[in-house]
Formats: structure tokens, sequence, C-alpha cells
């Protein structure tokens, strides 16, 4: 008898019982799982080896795999640790993080310009609010601000922590200027940019502006709060360089330069203080118009009777002159009669279709 | 090293020397960039039987292959040959569930499933489960039948095992440079995908991988391979035949093989005599030319024949219209092909690799080496991605580290 109360023979065919159930089990077991056993594949054969089954390269692989791991799973650890501790702050305080921002509002404007623009004009455009944070202020709008007026082409605005805004801007840089049409705001005159831009310069000497040429012929159209682009005014901008480059001399006489026939018929219109006008064409070089023009104006200035009223370089291969009427002798020794004009209100002085008729017969069409 | 390339290092451990090359996988292409050669030490019939001699010479070749290519290898395809490698035919059948006949993936999966389960001995691993045509109703289905409609699916495969610690023993090799083996690509699948076409495959033909201590051979019918084996004679069996019928050393012996051997005898005059070197230094000598081909063509005989005794019933001329094709190192034995269609029947010829393949691996001695590149990455690439699967997340964030 065993200490369950059963005999050896029992306890025998009890566990004969049990293990014919067992292999019952394992039976269904089989049957239900359709998949048949797969052999063992060479894949389940371990790769693993020892170090010191390595040769020397091996192990100095080895030890730099488990170095760029570890240090992979350092950053990893770096990364959610700080992840941890930022979330953890924002649990407990949720107003932590803009708090933290908030402390210091701006306290210095940074500006860097490759023009004439100084941080006067950037406070004024900026309009800052008075204590305001760098987080609290919107680039984007302050960007608009400075884009806006114009003089200013680029501009990049960064937050320099912890309280310092800096700006960095790209100016445009005028090559004539233009009178503000009427009931415009501001009485000053108008710069006008290579791109056709129009703006009110500031910080430009004013001896600089008055070397700049004024535009006529041209007509504003109003566009969001300023104007749109002028157009041909690349043109005119070539021509302008490319005079202030080669002919100092004649650009230095020029006052205005108008472009009503520049859309219509490519003419670029240029007239100087002595009242001559300079008709350039946009289809020829402007180079050799210039040397066209200058080479004429060096010959009028041997003949001092035969002052010229236009000068015509559209014209491809030759030069229209229109001389203005000859000084009579009388007529300069007439004082009386000059005083008279001079003398005359605003109004008086002798009106040019007078001259025009004079001048009629003395055109001439100069082959260059 | 760019995230987008993976460079692979094909092996091959041969008997007499160790070949490896680099190639870049970008996922679609795949550029040969360096090569590695280095003579062989501690192999027998593809066999590591020392393991430091092995160990070295294959690490030296690595080394230089990834000199050459100017990259380091990310993971290996390692050729397998050697007399443990054995194959069986088992084919399996299933009733299509559907009741519209229509075969569908569960029913494709079902079968293969059941090809390939049997039972291994203990210590036999399997390398390779190569599928042969679908059968549906008893017609032929080269590619997937899923979709087409019959009663009856048939399938049968070529399971290719071998001895677990051989297969160990060439791993470890691999990875005691820190290396992973990512493929293991039987040789003679390897040269054989190399030198033939695809159409030679559809119309059958038998490719013999001839190398110094073992003959792999692939019999292909209907585009795909359909017998494989292993023969452990070689050209080392020739070498060893000459030193021991004209009394030299294996190196007298192997200069002689190379200069003067031949699988087909042609010298008719017997008192041809050669010399062992020709410059008259002291222990040259000279030697009977047609003994010395009497004694190669005899036993390069007996090597295709043992290979045909082999191949058995599979091979038959009628199922073999693209002939017989020859690579390895021992088939550049003058008048192998000749040997062959001789022995096989059918007409035989030198296996070549594909015109795109640059000059100085053209020789038959690389066609392994290569054909594991190509192998193993266009009929290998899905075992490869399964076995990227298995390692998971924590794996692949480990392998991206590793790697960088």
């Amino acid at each position: 008898m065993g200490r369950s109360g059963r005999t050896f023979y029992e306890r025998r065919k009890a566990e004969g019982r049990r293990r014919k159930c067992q292999d019952r089990e394992d039976v269904v077991a089989v049957k239900e799982n359709n998949s048949p056993p797969a052999a063992r594949s060479w894949r389940d054969i371990p790769q693993n080896v020892k170090p010191r089954a390595m040769s020397r390269e091996g192990r100095r692989r080895l030890k730099l795999r488990v170095f760029r791991a570890g240090a992979g799973a350092l950053v990893l650890a770096l990364i959610a640790w700080g992840a941890w501790e930022v979330a953890s702050a924002l649990r407990i305080d949720p107003q932590a993080a803009p708090s933290l921002a908030s402390a210091a509002p701006v306290r210095e404007l940074r500006l860097a310009t490759d023009g004439v623009l100084d941080r006067a004009w950037l406070a004024r455009t900026l309009q800052l609010p008075r204590g305001a944070t760098l987080m609290e202020l919107d680039l984007g709008r302050l960007r608009t601000r400075l884009l806006a007026s114009g003089q200013a082409r680029t501009a990049a605005i960064d937050r320099v922590f912890p309280a310092t805004l800096a700006v960095r801007v790209s100016e445009r840089s005028p090559v004539a200027r233009l009178a503000a049409p009427a009931g415009a705001e501001g009485a000053g005159p108008l710069l006008v940019a290579r791109d056709g831009v129009a703006f009110a310069g500031e910080g430009y000497a004013p001896a600089m502006l008055a070397t700049l040429p004024e535009l006529e012929g041209v007509k504003l159209v109003r566009q969001g709060e300023g104007y749109a682009p002028i157009a041909g005014m690349g043109t005119v901008a070539d021509l302008l360089a490319r005079a202030q480059l080669d002919a100092a001399s004649i650009y230095r006489s020029w006052q205005a330069v108008s472009l009503a026939k520049l859309a219509s018929d490519g003419e670029i219109a240029v007239r100087n203080r002595d009242g001559l006008t300079v008709i350039f064409g946009t289809q020829e070089d402007f180079f050799r118009q210039l040397g066209k023009l200058d080479l004429l104006l060096d010959a009028a200035a041997g003949k001092p009777g035969q002052a010229m009223r236009e000068i015509n370089l559209s014209i491809e291969g030759q030069a229209s002159v229109a001389l203005a009427p000859a000084v009579t002798p009388d007529a300069a020794a007439a004082p009386p009669a000059a005083d008279a004009a001079a003398s005359d209100p605003p109004a008086a002085p002798a009106p040019a279709p007078a001259a025009a008729d004079l001048s009629v017969s003395s055109q001439y069409n100069i082959h260059l | 090293m760019s995230s987008s390339h993976t460079f692979i290092g094909a092996v091959e451990i041969g008997t007499s020397k160790v070949t490896v090359l680099v190639g870049q996988y970008t996922g679609r292409e795949l550029a040969i960039i360096g090569c590695g050669e280095c003579p062989a030490s501690g192999v027998i019939k593809g066999a590591v039987v020392d393991y430091k001699a092995a160990s070295d010479c294959t690490h030296a070749a690595v080394e230089q292959a990834e000199r050459d290519a100017g990259e380091r290898i990310d993971c290996v395809f390692l050729a397998q040959t050697g007399s443990h490698l054995e194959g069986f035919y088992n084919e399996a059948a299933v009733s299509v569930k559907a009741a519209d006949n229509m075969i569908d993936r569960d029913d494709i999966r079902t079968v293969c499933e059941l090809a390939t389960a049997k039972e291994l001995p203990a210590g036999r691993v399997v390398v390779r489960h190569l599928r042969r045509p679908f059968r549906v109703d008893g017609r032929l289905v080269p590619t997937s039948p899923e979709n087409l409609v019959g009663q009856r699916l048939e399938v049968g495969y070529w399971t290719v095992h071998g001895q677990e610690q051989r297969l160990a023993d060439n791993m470890h090799v691999i990875r005691g440079f820190n290396l992973e083996v990512r493929e293991l690509v039987l040789s003679s699948l390897a040269s054989g995908h190399m030198v033939t076409t695809p159409e030679e495959r559809q119309h059958g033909v038998l490719v013999l991988d001839i190398g110094a201590g073992t003959t792999d051979y692939v019999l292909y019918r209907d585009g795909g391979p359909h017998t494989t084996g292993v023969v452990a004679i070689g050209g080392a069996h020739l070498t060893n035949d000459l030193s021991i019928g004209l009394r030299l050393t294996d190196g007298q012996a192997e200069k002689l093989k190379l200069r003067y051997g031949r699988a087909l005898p042609q010298t008719r005059d017997r008192n041809e005599k050669v010399w062992l070197d020709g410059n008259y230094s002291i222990g040259d000598r000279q030697f009977p030319r047609h003994s010395i081909e009497q004694v190669t063509s005899a036993r390069f005989w007996e090597l295709l024949e043992v290979t045909k005794k082999k191949l058995g019933n599979a091979f038959a001329a009628e199922t073999c219209a693209s002939g017989v094709v020859l690579t390895g190192g021992t088939a550049k034995l003058p008048g192998a092909a000749e040997c062959a269609a001789k022995v096989f029947g059918v007409p035989a010829h030198l296996g070549e690799a594909p015109a795109w393949i640059t000059e100085n691996l053209r020789d038959p001695g690389c066609h392994t080496a290569l054909g594991l590149l190509y192998y193993g990455v266009t009929a290998q690439s899905e075992p490869a991605a399964s076995s990227r699967r298995r390692g998971g997340f924590l794996h692949s964030v480990t392998r991206l580290f590793a790697n960088s």
C-alpha cells in the first residue's frame, strides 16, 4: 500500500490511463493544426561565434558595432529623458513653456542692410508693441510691413534669444525720380527702382537724389497700399546705367526721361538741361547710341551758331538731328525784346511752335 | 555608406581558392565594384577542416575585396558545396477547395507546405527547396496557378539538405569577420544561373561546375532547376593521379596538368616528351606527353561518367535539348567539351558569362561568385526579405546605428 492508499498495480493503471489521454490530446492537436511540421532550415543554425574565434579585423568590427549601437542607444535614451522631463514640467505647470518666453521682452532691434535704412526706420516700420516678447511677435506680419515700404526688396527676421530681434534687409537702388501723383500721401517725389517699383525713399542724401533724372510719361496705378510696378523700367535702367558708366558728362546733363513712347514705339526720350531732346531706340545697343550722341554733341560744339533741338538715335544706322532756329544777329542784338521776354510772366517765354516753324528747313539726316 | 545602398559580398570558399566579389545593390540595380582572391587552405572538397587556416585566407580575400571596392560589406551570400549535400524529390497534391474550382492562394500555400514537409534525419538541415512547375489536372503550369480553374493541384520540390555541422563551419568562418550570412546559395545554382540563358533552361540544359575538389551539377528543365547534386571529384584528382603515376610532387603535377593535360588524348606519338620545367635546372626531367594525356583524360572521363551515373534517370538526351554547359576552373582543360559531348551524348560547350561582364571576371573560375550575386539578388529576394523581418524593430534600430 502506498501513501495514497492505492496499490502499486492501481497506480500503474492510473499512470497508463493518463499517458493514453496525453497521447490522444497530442493526436488531436496535430489533427487540428493543418500545417505539417517543417524541417529545420539552414537559417535555424545560430551564426553567433565567440570573439576569440574571430579574426582581429572581425573583433575590431564587433567592437565598433557594439560602440555604435551603444552610442545610438544612449542618444535615444537622452532624447527620451529630455522628452520625459519636458512632459513632466508641462504636466505640473502647463503655463511653464510660454512663461519662459514671456519673461524676456524685446530689448534690442538689430538691423543689417546693404543700403541706407537705419534703426529708426526699422522701429517706425515694425511698430512693435511695448513690452512684447519674442514669442509673441508674428514674424510673418512684421516682414510684410517691412516689404510694404517698397524700399526693402527682401527681409528676413530672426529671433535671437533672449531679447533681440535681428532683421536683415536688402534694399532696392533708385534709378530715377517720379513726381507723386496728385492726392497721394506725402508730398515728396517717389523713387523708382530697376524692377519698376516706386517707393518713397528714406535716408538718401539730397545731393544724390538731385542727380537722378525724372520720369515722365508714366501713369502710376494703385496696387494695394503702394503702386503697381512700372513696365519697361528695366530697359530704362539699362540706358541710365550705361550712360552713367560710359558717358558721365552727358548723363549729368539729363533732366528727364520720358517713357511715353516706350511701349508703343520702343523709344526713350531724354531731355537735358539745355532743352535738347535725345530719342533712344530700344532695338539698338545703348552703347552705340551713346557713342553717336557723343559724336554729334562734339560736332555741334564746334558750330556755335547751330543749336540742336532734337536728336533721334532710334533709327538704325543714322541719326536724325533737328536744329533749333538760327540765332540772327538782329535777334542777338535786340536786348529790349529779350528783356521784354524775360520780364514777362512765366507763361511768356518764346513759343516753341514759332521755333519749330523756323527749323523746318534745318532738318538733317546724318548717316553714321 | 549611403543608406539606400547595400553592399553585398559574394563569397565562394573553394578547395583551391577563395573568391569574393562586392556588389552594390540599390534595390533595382546591382553593380560589381570589388573583387578579392586568395589561395585557399584548410578546405578539402568544399568542407572546412582547419578553421584557423580557412578563416585567415577567407578574411584576407574579403579584406582585399573591400579595399578594391572602397566600401564595407554589409552582408554575405555564401556559396555552398560539398559531398554532404544531398537532394530528394517530394511532391504533394490537393483538391481545389472552391466550389467554382478556381485555385486561390490558400490552395497554393497548402500544397507547397505539404510538398516541403518532409522530416530529415537528425543533424540534417534544409539548404534549399527548389520548386518544379505546378500541375493543374496534369497540365503543366510554369508560373503561378492562381485563378486557374482545375480540380487537382500538384507540385513537386527538389529539396537539398546538408549536414548541419559542416554548414555551420562555413558560416562561422564568415561570422568570424563579423559579417552576417544573408543567403546560402548552392554553387551549382549560382554558376548555372550565370552561364545559361532562360531559353536554354526552358529547353533543358545540364550545367557542370567542375572545381578543384568537387563537381557541382544542376539539371534545368522547363525553365527551372530540376535536379542538383555534388560529386566529390574535381581537378585536384587529376593532379593527384598525375602525381602518383609520374611520381611528382603536387605542385609539379599541377604545373604539368595545366600545361599539357587534356580531357581527350590527342598525341599519337608515344615518344614525344615534354620537360617538367624546361629551364635545364637540377631536377628538371622529361615525361611522355602521351602518358600525361592518358592520365588526365581517363580521370576526366571517369568524373563525367560518375556524374552521369549519379544523375540517373533524371538525365535524358531528349529532355536536355540545350546540351551540357561546362564551367569551373577544371573545365578549362582542353577537350573538356568534346569529352562531355561523348559521355552524355548531347552537344556540349564551355559556359561564358554574359557580354556585360568585364573581362577580368569572365574566367570560368569566377562564374560561381558572379552567379552568387545575381542569383542571390534576383531568385532569392523573398527569403531574404523574410529573414530581415524576423529581426524586428529593435534589430532594425541596432542595424541603423551599426551601419551608419
